[in-house]
């Protein structure tokens, strides 16, 4: 409810923003909409512009449940999309479904070993993963930049990009007419595996336990520093398959800068959906819609940049933030004041 | 490598070194308090902007530079509105500022500049310091910089003394180590981390502007490449400390420095590997070196 008054906020303030640039802000988000949400080709690019989005964000909040940072979602799907290409473009001849499954399955153990290092980090060295995880985002971006520049380049190329996965391996299109692909099953599911393993499972239960209290959660049994470990792997796991669907579902091969970020909005994504799955889930088809949008913004309104997209989720997380803290402190007053006057009536 | 490729590398490494030494700076008194930003790329990219947009609109770089300043101020409000007001988690803060930032500042380039990217702000003129650049071998290279350069280096001493030397700095400190100690103490915990959040986005935005009135005099989008987190990086390598955070920057531009001149130098070291050399060192310092040089105690908690 707060996260919708937040979203609507910030559309009122990007509309005084356009109008400020001397555009009609009515015109431009009709323009927005038509490619968003104005055909069936538009819903689907939106849907597959939000599945890169809703992965990492799941997992960001998986292991925001026990109260770790996962800001290295970023990297962490870049190093799944390599391992992805890595197995379609040099693994043996699969055919479907075993294939894309096999790759699929590296990325994720990939992106789950590299965010593993900065749990084992934390949990062994005690290192704040706020820094580590954020750090290795630029390595993993480099080394994945230097395996498509170097050893895996397309022969003769200059364009930064491996050539082209062999179809066997690539996720099919689930709607004719739209560019949706099998990922977009696959990030449906992560939505309840989200949902089953917090709350149904031990591993959520002692996430949880971690997250409300470190100390006690140890008193009580928890395995704390293996479960750092296998908190941050499991959220890399997620981050880990949206990088491999991009590659198997979307651009078919490896490429440069593929991902604009994917990774850091899949934070404000997680916030804007206040850590539930379903929440999480509406938060990743607005930025879709967004992203989707930004093209027909272009369309409808010359000389416009697409730019005002990220200025909507930054303002829409940005009042979201504020909403809960005015929340908190009004009811904090309240609190305050039925205290006092409890006390003066004793 | 032949001494004047050496001298070359050299007058790059303490070019670069400037935008990141502002910024650095800047996160440090911040970090000493106990406020981490990872806005800091959007604190340097508002400033590019914004001293941009001042320069054009004065024609004077001095009130391009304090409109730097400012941009990067309204960053350091917006985390500070967010953090400390509406007791938002500083990462999270942090994170979104730089999606804000990115976009605005991108949005901006159009209404503001307009098509004509021609026009081109005032920019800032190396000057030589007489008697120093006539220095052999190395006056011209290190002495005939521009101005903000030498302030930047001036700037690290001056950080050290405040930090470490004056009353001031010792109560920033103890905000950072012990909040509610030093609340106790009569130490006006919010109004210094306020203090020190400011100062580091004036301090970022001039190192931003460093980027675009040292440079072309002209805003590209996203003109500061993650130098806020090359920056946010030295601070840590540098041991929350300024000559060691001054050492790091020095470090990470030398490499910088040998990635833009790798091929006249002949090393055949894909170049991606000197991109994340700052992280891949800080990761490593951090993990050899733990206990030895640790964050101030109260990093990114908001009381």
């Amino acid at each position: 409810m707060i996260s919708f008054v937040a979203v609507i906020l910030a559309f009122v303030t990007a509309a005084l923003l356009l109008t400020a640039a001397g555009q009609n802000a009515l015109q431009s988000f009709a323009g927005m909409a038509s490619t968003a949400v104005g055909s069936n080709f538009a819903v689907g690019t939106t849907l597959t512009k939000a599945v890169p989005r809703l992965l990492p964000a799941l997992g960001v909040a998986l292991a925001l449940r026990s109260g770790l940072w996962n800001i290295g979602a970023e990297g962490q799907i870049y190093l799944g999309a390599a391992a992805a290409a890595a197995v379609a473009l040099f693994g043996p001849p699969l055919s479907f479904p075993l294939g894309t499954a096999l790759a699929l399955i590296a990325a994720m153990i990939v992106g789950a070993a590299w965010a593993a290092i900065p749990g084992a980090l934390r949990a062994y060295r005690g290192l704040n993963e706020v820094i580590t995880t954020l750090m290795m985002v630029y390595v993993a971006v480099q080394l994945t930049n230097y395996l498509i520049e170097g050893p895996w380049l397309v022969p003769n190329s200059t364009w930064p990009a491996t050539p082209l996965i062999p179809f066997a391996f690539k996720l099919p299109p689930i709607w004719p007419g739209t560019l949706v692909n099998g990922g977009a099953i696959l990030a449906i599911v992560g939505v309840a595996v989200l949902a089953f393993v917090v709350n149904r499972t031990t591993f959520g239960l002692w996430l949880r336990a971690i997250g409300g209290n470190e100390r006690a959660s140890e008193v009580i049994g928890v395995p704390l520093r293996p479960m750092i470990v296998a908190a941050l792997a499991a959220s890399g796991a997620f981050a880990g398959l949206a990088g491999g669907i991009e590659v198997l579902g979307v651009r078919g091969r490896l490429l440069e800068g593929f991902s604009p970020g994917y990774g850091f909005e899949a934070i404000a994504i997680a916030l804007l959906g206040r850590l539930s799955p379903l929440g999480i889930l509406g938060a990743s088809l607005l930025f879709g819609a967004l992203d989707a949008g930004a093209a027909g913004l272009q369309v409808a309104s010359v000389g416009i940049s697409s730019a005002i997209a990220p200025v909507i989720e930054g303002l829409a997380v940005g009042y979201l933030l504020a909403a809960l803290g005015l929340a908190e402190i009004i009811s904090r007053r309240r609190e305050a004041r039925s205290a006092l006057q409890s006390a003066v009536r004793s | 490598m032949d001494i004047s490729a050496a001298i070359l590398l050299l007058a790059a490494t303490v070019a670069f070194a400037a935008p990141l030494i502002f910024a650095a700076l800047g996160e440090l008194i911040s970090e000493k308090t106990g406020v981490i930003n990872i806005e800091l790329d959007g604190m340097m990219l508002a400033g590019a902007f914004c001293g941009v947009w001042a320069a054009l609109d004065s024609g004077s770089l001095t009130i391009g530079f304090i409109g730097a300043a400012l941009g990067g101020v309204l960053v350091a409000l917006a985390h500070g509105l967010l953090c400390f007001v509406f007791r938002a988690e500083q990462v999270v803060s942090g994170v979104v500022l730089n999606i804000l930032v990115l976009g605005l500042t991108t949005f901006g380039i159009g209404p503001i500049f307009g098509a004509d990217l021609g026009r081109a702000a005032p920019t800032l003129q190396p000057i030589s310091l007489p008697y120093l650049s006539d220095l052999p071998i190395v006056g011209r290279a290190l002495f005939s910089q521009t101005p903000t350069v030498y302030l930047a280096f001036l700037l690290v001493p001056a950080a050290w003394w405040l930090i470490n030397r004056t009353t001031f700095g010792l109560a920033l400190q103890a905000v950072g180590e012990a909040p509610a100690a030093g609340l106790s103490m009569g130490i006006k915990v919010r109004r210094l981390r306020w203090f020190a959040l400011i100062a580091c986005g004036a301090l970022a935005g001039i190192g931003g502007s460093q980027l675009t009135l040292a440079g072309l005099g002209t805003f590209t989008q996203n003109v500061t490449a993650g130098r806020g987190f090359i920056a946010l990086a030295a601070v840590i390598f540098g041991g929350w400390r300024p000559f060691g955070t001054l050492l790091a920057v020095l470090l990470f531009t030398l490499v910088e420095a040998i990635q833009v001149r790798a091929q006249a130098l002949g090393i055949h070291l894909p170049y991606q590997f000197l991109v994340m050399a700052p992280y891949v060192v800080t990761i490593l310092a951090l993990a050899v070196f733990v206990g030895r040089s640790r964050p101030p105690r109260a990093l990114g908690t908001n009381d």
